[in-house]
């Protein structure tokens, strides 16, 4: 078992990586994606939990063809920055698409997908990606 | 604040040493400045390396490298920061130097990484970015620098052959030195027609994994060496900055805050301006993070650094020579070590060593080294001067 896949350091951020949740500063209204006692902008202690928007917009994409250990078996693999609406932006997987048919500016959303496996009898991890907008 | 006083340096050949551990790698690099030196004792010994739990299975690593240089009873610490680890191992002697606390410090950096398969080291490599929301996610620092790359091209409307000619600068520069990684001349369309990494990112525009060990010799100006008379090489000032992890939180993706003010504070304490430098040494990772450093450390106007290295500004015969050696491309970025290299290379650019490099009457440069985007920048300026 890899150190980095042990379950509790998983499930400990299961609010980002399944649901998008993440820190607004009620003072500043900064975004702080990971958990953290205060803003990184302000410092106030006032972070209040919020949901991304299930939708954003696809700023800029890549494919990953030199990929990590153990991501390797989904290469290649597209990654893009996505903008939300208040200016939010995460890098995360594009899934469910070709490079072909992706041009910035589109909208995307948020699905949940296999992110890696810890070997045969390891855990399966998930986490968020997003896709082309189903219309 | 005592002067301290850069009196010595060593380093290994950067490739691959299969036959060497991390430790033989920094022990020869440390004895080559040791003995560059000509110092009798050397009473803190600090060590940067990003990855060796990683890669060697070996914390505390700085007794070990002690023990194998002989020395015992000394004060050793292993100093960690990304890729710029390097330069956070010279801040720290540097202040210990400055304070009094250390008379003769020894800055060791060095790293293993070509043992790593290719997926392993991109594995290792993706710790200098935000695990928990990117690494995590398959997101790794060569998509980073594709994200950045295509931003730049877009706001500044230029072709990729404008920052496809940086890695062919670091090879130009990288010819026939010996201590570099690839020594030899690329073409422009070998660059453009090298695989994909992550497009429009290509091989030739991103470092390769490789070993490599560089040390430094640093000294208080009242003590005594070999060198205390005839010329001398005084570090004017350093400074480290950090900055918000992902690039894309900032104000400006292709703008690196950590850049800029830990190159106007470093200045700001040597007491001289950008244009006293006569050399600079960039961290060129990745093709797209020279023209971003140049930009940011306000050597080239936003958005002007590739016309400017096509009018030759950077080149060994322009106004500021960078990379004289080849850089992180060409010379090698073997991590925690490549701060030392830069700093060696000015010093021997100062002291009139630089052989085939040698730039004509140099009595300024400086090191910028970056981890990753510009999550940590650091900003060493060389001054020489004549001793007493
Ligand atoms: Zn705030």
């Amino acid at each position: 078992m890899r150190f980095n896949f042990r379950p509790q350091s998983h499930w400990r951020f299961k609010r980002f990586r399944y649901r998008t949740e993440v820190l607004r500063c009620a003072s500043c209204g900064t975004v702080n994606v990971t958990p953290r006692p205060v803003c990184r902008r302000c410092r106030s202690r006032n972070l209040l939990r919020e949901e991304l928007p299930e939708r954003g917009r696809l700023v800029a994409f890549t494919v990953v063809k030199s990929p990590t250990e153990e991501h390797k078996e989904l290469a290649p693999y597209i990654v893009g920055l996505v903008e939300f609406e208040d200016g939010t932006r995460v890098v995360t997987q594009i899934t469910d698409s070709d490079p072909e048919e992706l041009r910035t500016g589109m909208t995307v959303e948020r699905v949940v997908r296999k992110i890696t496996h810890d070997g045969d009898s390891g855990i399966i991890v998930y986490g968020f990606k997003f896709r082309p907008l189903v219309s | 604040m005592r002067n301290v006083h850069v009196v010595g340096v060593g380093y290994t050949r950067i490739g691959e040493h299969w036959d060497e551990s991390l430790t033989e790698l920094m022990a020869e690099a440390s004895l080559a400045a040791i003995e560059d030196a000509g110092v009798e004792r050397v009473d803190g010994v600090y060590v940067a390396s990003t990855f060796c739990e990683v890669t060697n299975n070996q914390a505390g690593i700085s007794a070990l490298i002690a023990e194998a240089l002989g020395l015992r009873s000394v004060y050793g610490v292993r100093v960690e920061g990304g890729e710029s680890s390097g330069m956070m191992a010279l801040m720290e002697a540097y202040a210990a130097v400055a304070s009094g606390l250390v008379d003769f410090a020894l800055v060791v950096g060095g790293e293993k990484l070509s043992d790593l398969l290719p997926d392993e080291f991109n594995s290792v490599h993706s710790m200098t970015l935000p695990y928990d929301s990117m690494g995590f996610a398959g997101v790794t620092p060569a998509s980073i620098a594709a994200l950045l790359y295509r931003a730049y091209l877009e706001r500044y409307e230029i072709p990729q052959e404008f920052i496809a000619q940086f890695p062919v600068l670091m090879h130009n520069n990288a010819e026939g030195i010996s201590h570099a990684q690839f020594p030899f001349k690329v073409k422009l369309e070998d660059v453009l027609g090298s695989p994909e990494v992550a497009p429009p990112l290509r091989r030739l525009e991103c470092f390769a994994p490789c070993d490599g060990a560089a040390a430094v010799i640093f000294a208080s100006e009242d003590s005594q060496t070999k060198r205390s008379s005839g010329q001398t090489v005084r570090i004017g000032g350093i400074s480290m900055k950090t900055d918000y992890v992902s690039p894309f939180d900032r104000e400006d993706p292709l703008f690196m805050t950590s850049v800029a003010l830990s190159v106007d504070e470093a200045l700001l304490r040597s007491g001289i301006s950008r244009g006293e430098l006569d050399v600079l040494e960039v961290h060129d990772s990745y093709s797209i993070v020279a023209p971003l450093i140049l930009e940011s450390g306000g050597f080239s106007s936003r958005g002007e650094s590739c016309p400017d290295l096509k009018m030759s500004k950077y080149a060994l015969e322009g106004e500021l020579p960078i990379n004289t050696f080849g850089g992180l491309k060409a010379r090698g970025h073997p991590l925690g070590a490549t701060a030392l290299y830069q700093v060696a290379e000015v010093y021997l650019q100062l002291t009139g060593r630089a052989g085939k490099r040698q730039i004509d009457g140099a009595r300024a440069g400086a090191a910028i080294s970056v981890s990753g985007f510009g999550t940590i920048a650091g900003t060493a300026v060389m001054l020489s001067g004549e001793g007493e």
